[in-house]
């Protein structure tokens, strides 16, 4: 009951006329990233990143969680009417959706889409109302040992499998934590890795890395290989007035339903975001189709479209869990969104909602808000979603260096900080060529300062025997659910290249589309 | 033997053109040369006509008479660019373009393929209104 | 029919060639990051108020990890496991990297850098803003130009005039209030 209160609290916050602007401001901007080839919500949050100077805490996490959702709204425009996913977690919705533009039922897999991701997204918000109190007041009993524990999980999960190359991962991972390690060792004030370099001894900051990796390495990737291919003219959908026929309806609220219950779970536990969520629901739902629409699949069946977009924003819910009450974050915009929290001295874990109460019960409110106006915005405005597509790339990527030269400018005011944004941003040039995902090295980066802290402190606990980091119950827990995570994701990804190929054999066509998309 | 340049785009201001420039090719016995070319520097291009598109507009030309050849396909240079070339290259008497209103801020800011070939032409330019 | 003209560099270009040389060198200069890791955390100094655990532990595992995996790395090339290219909407993967344009826009960044203190934020960021659309193939120029201009003083007027970032406007702007924090 006192939650209760709390997110009624939270919503008296949030429902303020400067917040309610704030929020709109979010999640229009994060549909436009999410449509946009090139730049994601993480890029986005980074790039963003100097409104922290002068936004109040609320004010910017409400403006950052709007970017976040907005994103998950976004991908499944372009998916549907263009069949080039946004960002991976609509690459299913591609499957379906634009076979359904294709047969002039494009409309309807739109509708689909954005019902099915307000129903998931609200749903999730309201179990990740419930449950991230719950957590939290369990995470408050363990100690730096489990701590350990769990950020192993975060690692090696993120590392070794959201990439095609567990080496590749790791070697990002690592990357990642030996940049966190330049500057002053915060236990015994020693200076480590810096050469004597003044500069180097504050450290490299965070977010310098992040929009040099994400913002500067894509563009300049991008520049190495642009695509001059014809383009692709959008099957245009029809008229709102016919957006869902009844039938639509009554085959898409029980996708709705599974994929939100697939996807909130799945988006908790650092399994492999919301990729892995979307392809879950998209597996479920062709099992549990019968007859005709079975064969549907592969064809433009509402299902394929109306299961994994719920899944997807599900998910994305379900990120919020460990990244606000364990202060872990498992996909690429949480570690943005926890670096933002950091700008303003807050720390993501276990006391967040006792400590910034008002803070985070303000963002679960805005949530439900930002939900709300994703709908209401999306489907009358997917025009607009569409024309900015027309924006000229080299305009789209000369904008995003500009705003990355911005924000790596106004870190320090130096232009010492610019220059280490374009050496970081070649390093993620050459990652992005040699297949290096940057992800990790972000999430690296933002732990690795956490993790040696609590490292170092559960071992001065145990007078330095290692063998202490495995032996409480609870740790000891975390690592067998580690190994099954492992053993289950790879038996995953077997069945998703089953799938994928099955796929194949079926309708040639759709996976050929996908891969030019 | 003369020529008229129809700069094409696949909407109804296109074809509201390419019908004008049938009558004016007919009306000085010229052949026409149809320009629809894309830089490909953006996902999606408007202005572009994908394959569909010409075939729909071929056949239509076909049932004129009027003799036409037609270059599509992606191009290094602006559109207003290749029209003008290819007016240059065929010795064109005129240049049929589609001319929508536009505020003067949209102009500004998207610049206009049509004011670059009313200024660039060295024939006379027929711009209609749809 | 559908003729190309003036050479379009159409999505059949030469496929790019096995590049495990460039793959070598970045797998081995992991391999050199984690032993000079090695090398220069041997001389963190330890305090004698340090506990068990002192500042040299986590980064000797850290070092020791990128040595491993990038050997690791350099085996998989030697075997002929090269890495997956990142794909995206706007890669081309058919086609040889574009060296050149990298080049402009790296050292556009670099001239952005060395123009930032001398002529204020706002010129610094038009030339970047120009310099890259123009490496990248924008045309026409002046609207390029246009651009560029527009996009700096909007940013110097929202971030540093609204939000109050404190973006040098140099000496052209200096007096201008809007632009100043």
């Amino acid at each position: 009951m006192d939650n209760f209160l709390a997110l009624l609290e939270g919503f008296s916050v949030a429902m303020q006329p400067m917040y309610l602007l704030y929020a709109l401001g979010g999640v229009l901007v994060g549909t436009a990233v999410g449509v946009l080839p090139g730049i994601g919500p993480a890029m986005t949050v980074a790039l963003l990143m100097p409104i922290t100077y002068s936004l109040d805490p609320t004010a910017a996490i409400i403006v950052f969680a709007g970017i976040y959702y907005g994103g998950m709204y976004g991908g499944s425009t372009t998916s549907i009417l263009l069949n080039t996913p946004g960002e991976s977690a609509s690459i299913v919705t591609a499957l379906e959706g634009n076979k359904m533009a294709k047969a002039g039922r494009g409309a309807a897999a739109l509708a689909t889409a954005a019902i099915g991701s307000f129903i998931a997204g609200t749903v999730a918000t309201v179990l990740l109302s419930f449950v991230a109190p719950f957590v939290a007041e369990f995470a408050v009993q363990i100690g730096p040992t489990e701590y350990v524990a769990l950020m192993i999980v975060a690692f090696l999960t993120v590392g070794a499998l959201l990439g095609a190359s567990v080496l590749r991962g790791l070697a990002s991972l690592a990357l990642g934590l030996f940049i966190a390690l330049i500057g002053v060792d915060a236990l015994t004030a020693q200076q480590r890795y810096t050469f004597g370099n003044p500069f180097l001894a504050d450290g490299i900051d965070v977010v310098l890395v992040a929009v040099a990796l994400f913002a500067v390495g894509e563009a300049l990737y991008v520049a190495s290989r642009l695509r001059h291919g014809p383009v692709k003219v959008i099957p245009v959908a029809g008229r709102w007035t016919s957006w869902m026929r009844k039938e639509d309806w009554k085959r898409s609220w029980k996708p709705w339903l599974r994929g939100t219950f697939i996807g909130f779970p799945v988006g908790t536990i650092p399994a492999g975001g919301a990729d892995v969520a979307t392809f879950l629901s998209y597996a479920s739902e062709r099992k549990l189709a019968k007859g005709e629409r079975k064969k549907q699949f592969g064809k433009g069946a509402i299902e394929g479209v109306a299961g994994p977009e719920s899944a997807n924003n599900a998910a994305a819910a379900g990120v919020l869990v460990p990244l606000l009450t364990l202060g872990i974050p498992t996909t690429a915009t949480a570690a943005m969104m926890l670096v933002a929290f950091q700008r303003y001295n807050i720390q993501p874990g276990p006391l967040l909602f006792e400590v910034e109460g008002a803070l985070v019960w303000a963002l679960i409110a805005s949530l439900y808000v930002g939900n709300l106006m994703l709908l209401v915005l999306n489907l009358p405005l997917v025009g607009i979603w569409v024309k900015i597509l027309q924006i000229p790339r080299p305009y789209l990527y000369s904008g995003i260096l500009v705003f990355a030269a911005m924000g790596a400018f106004s870190v320090n005011f130096t232009p010492v900080d610019v220059f280490v944004l374009l050496v970081v941003g070649v390093l993620g040039f050459f990652m992005r060529r040699y297949g290096y995902p940057i992800a990790p090295m972000v999430v690296g980066l933002i732990l690795g300062p956490i993790f040696e802290d609590q490292l170092r402190r559960s071992l001065a606990i145990s007078q330095g025997d290692p063998v202490a980091l495995v032996s409480t119950p609870i740790a000891a827990t975390i690592y067998v659910i580690l190994i099954v995570i492992f053993v289950l994701s790879f038996w995953l990804k077997k069945r998703q290249q089953a799938m994928e190929s099955e796929v194949v054999e079926e309708a040639p066509l759709a996976v050929a589309d996908r891969k030019e998309g | 033997m003369s020529a008229v340049v129809l700069g094409y785009v696949p909407n109804a201001l296109g074809d509201a053109a390419a019908k004008a420039a049938v009558d004016e090719a007919h009306r000085r016995g010229a052949s026409l040369v149809v320009v629809n070319t894309t830089r490909a520097d953006r996902l999606v291009d408007p202005a572009y006509a994908d394959d569909d598109d010409m075939s729909r507009l071929q056949e239509t030309l076909q049932g004129t008479g009027v003799d036409f050849t037609v270059h599509h396909g992606t191009s290094r240079d602006t559109a207003a660019e290749d029209v003008l070339d290819a007016a240059e290259r065929n010795s064109a008497e005129l240049i049929v373009i589609g001319l929508r209103h536009r505020t003067p801020v949209g102009k500004l800011i998207m610049g206009s393929t049509a004011q670059s070939i009313l200024l660039g032409a060295r024939c006379n330019v027929l711009a209609v209104k749809a | 029919m559908s003729s190309s003209i003036n050479g379009a560099p159409g999505g059949s270009g030469t496929a790019a060639p096995a590049r495990p040389l460039g793959e070598m060198i970045f797998a081995g200069m992991i391999v050199c990051i984690g032993v000079v890791g090695f090398v220069a955390g041997a001389g963190i100094p330890i305090p004698p108020s340090a506990g068990v655990v002192g500042p040299r532990v986590f980064p000797f595992l850290v070092s020791g990890i990128m040595v491993a995996i990038g050997i690791g790395l350099l085996i998989q090339l030697l075997r002929g496991h090269t890495g997956a290219a990142e794909e995206g909407e706007d890669i081309d993967p058919s086609v040889k990297t574009d060296w050149l344009t990298v080049g402009k826009l790296v050292g556009f960044l670099a001239i952005h850098i060395a123009l930032i203190v001398p002529l204020g934020w706002p010129v610094a960021a038009a030339v970047l803003f120009f310099g890259s659309a123009w490496s990248l193939g924008a045309k026409p120029w002046w609207r390029n130009a246009i651009i560029a201009v527009v996009l700096a003083l909007i940013l110097q007027f929202v971030f540093a005039g609204l939000l109050g970032v404190s973006l040098p406007p140099g000496f052209l702007l200096e007096g201008v209030e809007i632009f100043n924090g």
